[in-house]
């Protein structure tokens, strides 16, 4: 009886204890959606002035599209509606997640003005997420959903496996695919664009910095070496070709250059092995996020001195895995800056970026996303910006109606220069990847900053001339990997 | 191969031996009594590594305090698991196999609902820090859990062998209709044995939050090496998934290291079916008659 009487008060006791302590798991995060697009309903013609609702940092966001005419009131046509096509969740979800911020911010201010400005009409801006998972056939499955049931005429997208698996699919509908990577550019695949984030030349600088900040063959007495790891897919074969080949130009020896499978979760031995080569430079290559936090981990762990390069590096998630000096000490080299390095100046289109990105998703703010501001929050929005200045440059030629994205991309080609996030760019592409769908820009060079914990930008370089005197030794190792655009 | 890669390698592939092995002792003990595979083990792992984000990470409880929590969680899941599915479905082996499939979605979408899909879950490790020995370096939190793990399967063992309630666990697992002429309660085993594989996967869990990606998808990644380490073990043999962890965690570390993960993975999957074709009841499983 006493028995039953103590389990009566130890049971409610034990449970209350459990349901305490899973009330923080249950409650800890909550969820909040953006706001839908608002259409104006409008006067054709009529001034009214600074739209309500538009801030200041807004009107520089939109300055560069050439012909908004805010505060001008036209019809209104129907909504276009974009596709978000990324990794969500997942190791790879770090370079899309955080991209649909920054389409938001750009979406949402074009709304405000009523819509974009394309041959005489305002169209409202709609965008559809849709979780691929980084996985082909998922990507496949979410273009048919976004094309089929929502139209979309543009889809921002990571690329890579997803690029090639829905090329065949968005090339029949002409569907714009913006892939980060002008890797996916290919002469078959008219509509997939890339290079907004200026990989893999940034890849291929990489082996500059490094070059630059370790000491020269002679003071060393040998030839420096250079070790290339990354997750096996289609986006890190090409990208790391051109970043071997880069680093071959720069006179590096290989001495590592292996790929581990996208299921692993140990990556002790995978360094073990990197670090048994005894390299001067170990490059992450295109190493997904979560990847890169935990093999930037076992280096420190494992004791790597050297230099530590990378496509991109998320500080804020790496710094809980190591201590800052040690990401300062092997210089921790990346591109994709951010947008609140004080480099970009205090007026300028980033530092607009940046406070509106603070105002929306920032400490405290109504969609406060518990994170700050990375180099991939500007990544996705930085194709679909020129994709918009495209649009209003081929409406010109048709009055009242949205032009076909054959008529965007010819118009974009037709421009000597036009905005980016990162500076002026134009459309290249052909020498390298067979089609001018690539926008050529200024390639912005990052190394971690030990006194702003966290990445800074180093130098703001121009491919295309050191491609120029490069690019027989470099084409030479893409080909020898069989990665040229030709060779697929 | 130099010394100093392969102690670093020896190194790497004990720690990894403990990893699988913690992981793999639950979901063996539950198979040897229920006779049912759990596939949703990894998930409770997950569930033990979410609670240590949650409270160690999140809400700054002590690391050791978080990991305890996690023990008592993924005992309550392991609990109402059997309650729920295995006690209905006892039996019924590809029922249950099938419920624990679709269990595994649950929990993933559950968590993905909860703490968002996207990132994972950075746990900082309280001692950011490695141990040096002859040229290898390994991080202390990985060295923790080789003693944890040798604790942990120690101690079950004593229990199975020298505790009434072991041995009643044993009985059930060999002959479940002969203990139950004996007077053991088959569902108070089962729920004994599900609440132990649940603390056993609550703290592996919750010890390895600090080295594995904290993310919906992480039972998923988990539960794969674990079944391997238990068919080659045998199922039901706690020995036999110690021998069969270490075993392919060395097999596993060194061809990771010599030549690539995905080689590993395959040859991981070469010693299971070589273990097959050669014992089919595993390495120190029992023939089932």
């Amino acid at each position: 009886m006493r028995k039953k009487g103590l389990r009566k008060r130890v049971v409610p006791i034990f449970l209350a204890a459990v349901l305490l302590i899973s009330l923080p798991i249950v409650f800890g995060c909550s969820k909040k959606e953006a706001p839908a697009p608002e259409a104006v309903t409008a006067e054709p013609g009529a001034v009214s002035g600074l739209p309500a609702g538009l801030t200041l940092d807004e009107v520089v966001i939109l300055s560069h599209l050439p012909d908004q005419q805010i505060g001008v009131e036209y019809p209104i046509g129907e909504t276009i509606h974009l596709g978000f096509l990324c990794a969500l969740s997942g190791p790879d979800a770090g370079w899309g997640l955080p991209g649909l911020c920054g389409n938001n911010i750009w979406i949402d201010a074009v709304n405000k003005t009523g819509g974009l400005l394309v041959g005489g009409k305002r169209y409202p801006l709609e965008i559809h997420p849709f979780d691929d998972e980084a996985i082909a056939s998922k990507a496949l499955q979410g273009a048919r959903e976004l094309v089929l049931e929502h139209d979309v005429k543009f889809i921002s997208a990571i690329g890579g496996d997803a690029a090639k698996a829905t090329a065949p699919f968005l090339t029949e509908h002409k569907v714009v695919y913006a892939s980060l990577v002008p890797t996916d550019c290919d002469p078959n695949r008219p509509y997939v664009v890339a290079g907004g984030d200026i990989t893999p030349q940034c890849n291929m600088f990489n082996a500059l910095i490094a070059k630059m900040v370790l000491p020269s063959e002679e003071e060393m007495g040998r030839k420096l070496t250079y070790a290339l790891t990354t997750q096996d897919c289609i986006m890190s074969r090409q990208v790391g070709a051109w970043e071997i080949g880069a680093a071959k130009a720069m006179g590096f020896k290989i001495v590592y250059e292996e790929f581990f499978g996208v299921e692993t979760t140990d990556f002790a031995p995978i360094i073990t092995a990197v670090m048994a080569s005894k390299p001067d430079v170990i490059s992450l290559c295109e190493a997904w996020p979560e990847y890169q936090t935990m093999m930037w981990e076992q280096l420190y762990l494992q004791g790597y001195k050297g230099v530590v390069v990378q496509n991109y590096a998320d500080w804020e998630t790496n710094l809980t895995k190591i201590p800052a000096e040690y990401a300062a000490a092997q210089f921790g080299i990346d591109s994709f800056p951010l947008m609140d390095d004080p480099w970009w100046g205090e007026t300028s289109w980033q530092k607009s970026f940046t406070n509106v990105w603070n105002a929306r998703y920032g400490p405290g703010a109504s969609e406060d996303v518990k994170r700050r501001m990375t180099g991939i929050d500007w990544d996705h929005v930085i194709w679909l910006i020129p994709w918009c200045i495209g649009a209003q440059v081929a409406g010109k030629d048709t009055p009242g109606e949205w032009p076909s994205n054959d008529a965007v991309l010819a118009a974009l080609r037709g421009l000597p220069s036009f905005p980016t996030v990162l500076g002026p760019g134009h459309m290249s592409g052909k020498e390298m990847f067979g089609i001018d769908n690539m926008i050529e820009e200024p390639v912005p060079m990052c190394m971690f900053d030990l006194g702003a914990t966290d990445k800074r930008i180093v130098a703001h370089l121009n491919f295309e001339p050191w491609y120029e005197n490069i690019k027989g030794i470099v084409i030479k190792e893409v080909e020898e990997r069989g990665q040229m655009y030709y060779q697929r | 191969m130099t010394s100093q890669v392969l102690f670093q390698t020896i190194a790497n592939a004990a720690a990894v031996s403990a990893m699988y092995a913690m992981i793999a002792v639950g979901l063996t003990l539950a198979f040897g009594v229920m006779q049912m595979a759990n596939l949703a083990h990894g998930h409770f792992f997950m569930a033990g590594a979410y609670t240590v984000y949650a409270l160690y990470a999140l809400n700054r409880w002590p690391f050791w305090l978080a990991v305890s929590a996690a023990v008592g969680i993924g005992a309550v899941i392991g609990l109402a698991v059997e309650r729920g599915i295995f006690r209905p479905l006892r039996g019924d082996v590809v029922a249950g196999f099938i419920a624990t499939a679709g269990l595994m979605f649950v929990f993933e979408v559950f968590m993905g609902e909860v703490w968002g899909w996207g990132y994972m879950r950075p746990v900082t490790s309280p001692y950011m820090r490695a141990i040096k020995f002859m040229g290898a370096s390994v991080s202390f939190q990985r060295v923790l859990v080789i003693p944890f793990a040798i604790a942990c399967i120690g101690g079950l063992m004593i229990f199975m062998r020298y505790f009434r309630l072991g041995r009643a666990l044993r009985a059930v697992a060999q002959d479940p209709e002969a203990a139950s002429i004996q007077g053991i309660n088959i569902n108070r085993m089962t729920a004994l044995a599900m609440a132990i594989a649940g603390a056993l996967a609550g703290i592996a869990g919750g010890l390895m939050s600090t080295i594995y990606a904290v993310t919906p998808a992480l039972g998923g990644h988990i539960i794969l090496p674990a079944l391997i380490v238990v068919v080659v073990g045998g199922m039901g043999s706690v020995g036999g998934v110690t021998l069969a962890s270490i075993i392919l965690g060395f097999v596993n570390t060194f061809v990771t290291t010599l030549v690539d993960g995905v080689t590993a993975l395959m040859v991981s999957v070469a010693v299971m079916a070589l273990v097959l074709a050669i014992r089919p009841q595993g390495l120190m499983g029992h023939v089932v008659t």
